[in-house]
């Protein structure tokens, strides 16, 4: 790889000194993998804070019981997982054969279409999917939610990825091919390297956009702490809401910065 | 769906106000389409005429309460009365204030929403006739509001059952829940009503089935839906009990069968129509006419004209007209 670095682009820091095979984390991307979390500490610090301390009557009490509050998170949390896994797993892979030889002209085609998943109204999407699919006993409300998450997900991603790998200087790819690599191997020693930030840029955007839309999961029986924000909307307890919302924020913030230390972490050394 | 239609017929409808007349205002227009008329009939042949008399007719958002509207404006429309047509308001509380304000004569009210709601009581009262004459007697006194003698219909909470699921426990009342195994009483629920304090651990309370007992309703045995999906997943299986609105159209769609709430734990919602005082007193005639209309509103005959409107796409107006036709009120 260290043969490839005089090619690109790199953004030496202040502090990069003498060549080091070492990864290079600016001051922006630092900052980036520290405030997030603190954050987010300090924001379900706050909400724990507020809940023990906080004048609640009997229903609020109810809305905001800790075992309901804590399930509500673990099913926001696995509704997300499950979803973000089946994005990648399929937008990819998609993305990858988009930009081989003669497939490459179904691209906008394709594109098109995952438009359409993330463009149609989700709640619209995810209640009609599921009367659609109720009668089939194994679509509980869970895995109906998990597909529309999914195809909701799926377009940035895909257009990220599609995006990342024609971004890679064609010299390289020569010069991979030059040195006798197959083409597999250009895909996953050359290519994919160098699409990889492009790619978790649009992983990143689809995770935030997931953890946000979950909380409609709730409409068919999916979980989540969409159960919160929509009961304290319907029984004006407007505080009970803006709690739901703000967990879920910190959540979204939460999975941005993992997106982000994963970006890191497998960013290949030197770029 | 319903209520998505009309959202986004409001939407439009305000769109289109604003490019053409560059004003702000989408409060209060008339919901459009003329008010048809015809003779008084039948029971109301001799009911005293409203000649001249303005009266404005308003309603909330929602398919029932535009649908008596509609019979009230055709009625005194018929009667010879000046209407005007102030349905579909958006939101409970904007109807209110338009009614408290003076901008509505008339509109049909739920004896439980008037209690609970707009007089913030903290308590239903058991009896349906007592909590009729408290929301009376006090909405009068504290606002100048008359409500007149309430309909049999009663829209509140309920709980439904599928006619198969009815027979194979044998079950009719919420009584009967305990006679339904535990690993079955399973739920379709709002998030709402799990969490309000006139919801499903009061109910379950009161049923002597505990919510969160293994011997009562175990807390697995609940499920989450929007409103409208719960009377699919109630019909399709997923849960035995389904919450319910005791006039929706859907139970005659899906064929529901609504369980009685024979300890009485809802609050009762009889509907009632709600005069201004200064009209009801200029024209108490008003009460002679709508009466045995009211009297004929049960909830049978709100659950199929319901369901005319949100299962067959009828229009409300037609649906009403239809009714009082079909009534013999009016020729």
């Amino acid at each position: 790889m260290s043969d490839l670095r005089g090619d690109t682009a790199v953004t030496a820091g202040p502090d990069a000194g003498p060549v080091r095979r070492a990864r290079r984390i600016d001051r922006e991307t630092a900052g980036m993998l520290v405030v997030p979390p603190v954050l987010v500490l300090l924001v379900v610090a706050g909400f724990v804070w507020w809940r023990q301390t906080a004048d609640l009557d009997a229903t609020e009490r109810r809305q905001l019981r800790w075992s309901t509050v804590l399930d509500q998170v673990v099913q926001h949390v696995q509704l997300t997982v499950a979803a973000s896994v089946l994005v990648v797993l399929i937008a990819v892979p998609l993305g990858i054969m988009l930009t081989r030889g003669r497939l490459s002209r179904f691209s906008p085609l394709v594109v098109g279409i995952a438009n359409i998943g993330q463009s149609a109204p989700s709640i619209g999407l995810l209640v009609l999917t599921w009367i659609w699919l109720n009668d089939f006993g194994f679509w509980s409300g869970f895995r109906v939610a998990v597909l529309t998450l999914t195809l909701y997900g799926l377009l940035p991603v895909l257009r990220n990825t599609i995006t990342g790998l024609q971004g890679v200087d064609p010299a390289l790819v020569e010069a991979g091919r030059g040195i006798g690599m197959s083409g597999p191997a250009v895909l996953l020693r050359v290519e994919m390297p160098l699409a990889l930030p492009v790619i978790m840029a649009g992983v990143r955007t689809s995770l935030v956009l997931v953890v946000g839309t979950a909380t409609l999961a709730t409409f068919i029986n999916g979980g989540g702490l969409g159960s919160t924000i929509t009961s304290g909307i319907n029984l004006f307890r407007f505080s009970v809401m803006v709690a739901g919302a703000v967990l879920v924020a910190a959540l979204a913030l939460l999975v941005e910065w993992l997106g982000r230390v994963l970006e890191v972490l497998a960013r290949p050394k030197g770029l | 769906m319903g209520v998505m239609r009309r959202v986004r017929t409001a939407v439009a409808g305000c769109v289109l106000v604003v490019l053409a007349a560059a004003s702000a205002s989408c409060g209060l227009q008339t919901a459009g389409g003329a008010v048809p008329s015809g003779t008084l009939a039948g029971d109301l042949a001799d009911a005293p005429d409203l000649d001249g008399v303005e009266i404005s007719v308003g309603s909330k958002n929602f398919t029932e309460n535009i649908l008596l509207a509609k019979i009230a404006l055709i009625l005194f429309k018929s009667a010879g009365a000046e209407v005007l047509d102030l349905t579909n308001i958006p939101g409970s509380a904007a109807a209110r204030q338009a009614h408290l304000s003076g901008d509505i004569d008339a509109m049909w009210e739920y004896t439980g929403t008037g209690w609970l709601q707009y007089l913030t009581q903290p308590k239903p009262i058991k009896d349906e006739q007592k909590q009729y004459e408290a929301v009376r007697d006090l909405d009068l006194e504290e606002n100048g509001l008359v409500w007149l003698p309430p309909a049999p219909m009663n829209n509140t909470y309920a709980f439904a059952v599928t006619q198969k699921n009815a027979k194979k426990y044998g079950i009719t009342k919420l009584s009967q829940i305990g006679e339904v195994p535990v690993a079955d009483r399973t739920f379709c629920i709002e998030s709402e009503f799990r969490d309000r304090d006139d919801g499903l651990e009061g109910m379950l309370k009161t049923y002597d089935v505990p919510f969160g007992t293994p011997k009562g309703v175990p807390e697995d045995n609940l499920q989450i839906y929007q409103t409208g999906a719960i009377y699919d997943a109630t019909a399709s299986g997923n849960c035995v009990f389904g919450e319910v609105f005791t006039t929706d159209g859907r139970i005659l769609a899906l064929d529901l069968q609504v369980l009685e709430d024979d300890r009485q734990y809802f609050p009762h919602y009889n509907v009632s129509l709600v005069l201004r005082e200064e009209l009801h007193e200029a024209h108490p005639e008003i009460e002679e006419l709508i009466a045995p209309v009211t009297e004929k509103l049960t909830n049978k005959t709100l659950i199929r004209l319901n369901a005319e409107v949100d299962v067959d796409g009828e229009d409300p107006t037609d649906v009403a007209e239809g009714w009082l036709r079909d009534e013999g009120f009016i020729e």
